[in-house]
């Protein structure tokens, strides 16, 4: 306030002034307490997602997809000496091990159990396809023969076979993390889903350099 | 539950509309003056960010189009980055991977002053996502990168780049979250 402003309300008759000061201060306080009613609805936290959620459900089935990619890594890791298909393997055993963390956390943040009983893949309504009895029903997912005849082999054997292997269980979970997208608006779920689905289909490409290397 | 919800958005609309003429009533101070625009050649203190940058694999060398380089392909294997410190210049094609990582990369020119390099050396070994190398051919005293942003400045104590580091050093940029910095290549 200004010093002519001042003596201009100092000289205001203070009977003629005092109805429409005690009117703003009303309108000062209803509007600080309607701020405040609407600063509360607006930063309350959304309702966290519940145990029947795609959130949940992907975050779930994503991790047993990611933690046989990783047991799958380590096969070939000991299988092998080549540096590149080994530094893939750390490669993907670090960042997978990682991610299944991420969705660790949000299911303990979220307040919700690690497992379900629902079926695999349940949460991205699969109607047509009938419900899935196993997590080795998921897009992907080698079958128990599959992960013994990588850990049997060894060498160029066991790349080429890791390489095929790793590609269609990779195009799996490229499938996985599009189909929660557009089933959900938290923004921590959709940009994990979204590095899934860019990292992975590059690291389809890459391996399918390597397997080239390997015929 | 669906009218309680209607009668205070009716409520909350009302503040709003009654702060509102009260702020703008309280509007007719003098506006501060608008800062001048700097017309630098390169923009010291500013995080430019570059949108869209292609991530595939390849043992070729590859022209980038800044320096340092903000991301696009690069090579298989990606540099050591966790608080490492290179004297020497790194290889791009490696050094693209390790953004991808998630690390943020510190580069000087290598007649920058000797205090700012030890400064940055405290700030960098042994650290987490991060790393440093000399950089001959930026344009800046010193420079941070993180995938698809950069920042440029002229002293190693500047605020904007401790910033810089806390933002994006395994930041929401980073296209592959929870890969390693380990377990990669040395110079």
């Amino acid at each position: 306030m200004t010093l002519d402003a001042a003596t201009e309300l100092d000289s205001v008759p203070p009977s003629a002034d005092r109805p429409s000061a005690w009117l703003l201060v009303v309108a000062v306080i209803a509007a600080l307490i309607l701020g405040a009613v609407a600063g509360v609805l607006l930063l309350r936290p959304e309702s966290t997602p519940g145990n029947a959620s795609a959130e949940a459900g992907f975050a779930r089935d994503m991790s047993v997809h990611h933690s046989q990619a990783v047991n799958m890594a380590f096969m070939v890791y000991d299988a092998t000496e080549d540096e590149e298909i080994r530094r893939l393997a750390y490669d993907i055993i670090n960042t997978q091990r990682a991610q299944i963390g991420m969705f660790s956390g949000w299911l303990q943040q979220w307040d919700l159990t690690q497992t379900s009983t629902a079926a695999p893949m349940a949460w991205a309504d699969h109607s047509h396809e009938g419900p899935m009895v196993s997590y080795d029903d998921m897009p992907g997912m080698a079958t128990d023969e599959q992960l013994a005849e990588l850990e049997a082999a060894s060498g160029v054997e066991a790349e080429r076979l890791f390489l095929e292997l790793m590609t269609e269980h990779h195009r799996g979970g490229v499938e996985m993390a599009e189909a929660v997208v557009p089933l959900t608006n938290r923004e921590e779920v959709q940009r994990l889903a979204q590095t899934i689905v860019t990292g992975q289909s590059g690291e389809i490409e890459y391996m399918q350099d390597l397997l080239a290397e390997r015929q | 539950m669906k009218s309680k919800r209607s009668v205070l958005t009716g409520w909350v609309v009302l503040g709003v509309v009654i702060a509102s003429a009260l702020t703008a009533c309280g509007a007719d101070e003098p506006a501060a003056p608008t800062p001048a625009a700097q017309p630098d050649a390169v923009q010291l203190g500013e995080v430019v960010t570059f949108p869209d940058l292609t991530r595939d694999h390849s043992e070729d060398d590859i022209d980038y189009p800044q320096s340092p380089p903000v991301g696009g392909d690069h090579d298989p294997a990606w540099l050591d980055c966790n608080g490492v410190v290179y004297d020497e210049p790194v290889r791009d094609e490696n050094a693209v991977h390790s953004l991808e990582h998630g690390a943020v990369w510190i580069t000087y020119q290598p007649d920058v002053d000797a205090g700012d390099i030890d400064e940055l050396r405290a700030k960098v070994d042994g650290g987490q996502y991060i790393f440093m190398s000399p950089y001959p051919d930026q344009n800046a005293p010193i420079m941070a990168t993180a995938w698809g942003v950069q920042l440029a400045v002229a002293s190693a104590d500047d605020a904007a780049l401790a910033d810089f580091v806390q933002e994006y050093s395994q930041g929401s940029q980073t296209p592959e979250p929870g890969a390693t910095c380990d377990g990669g290549v040395m110079l």
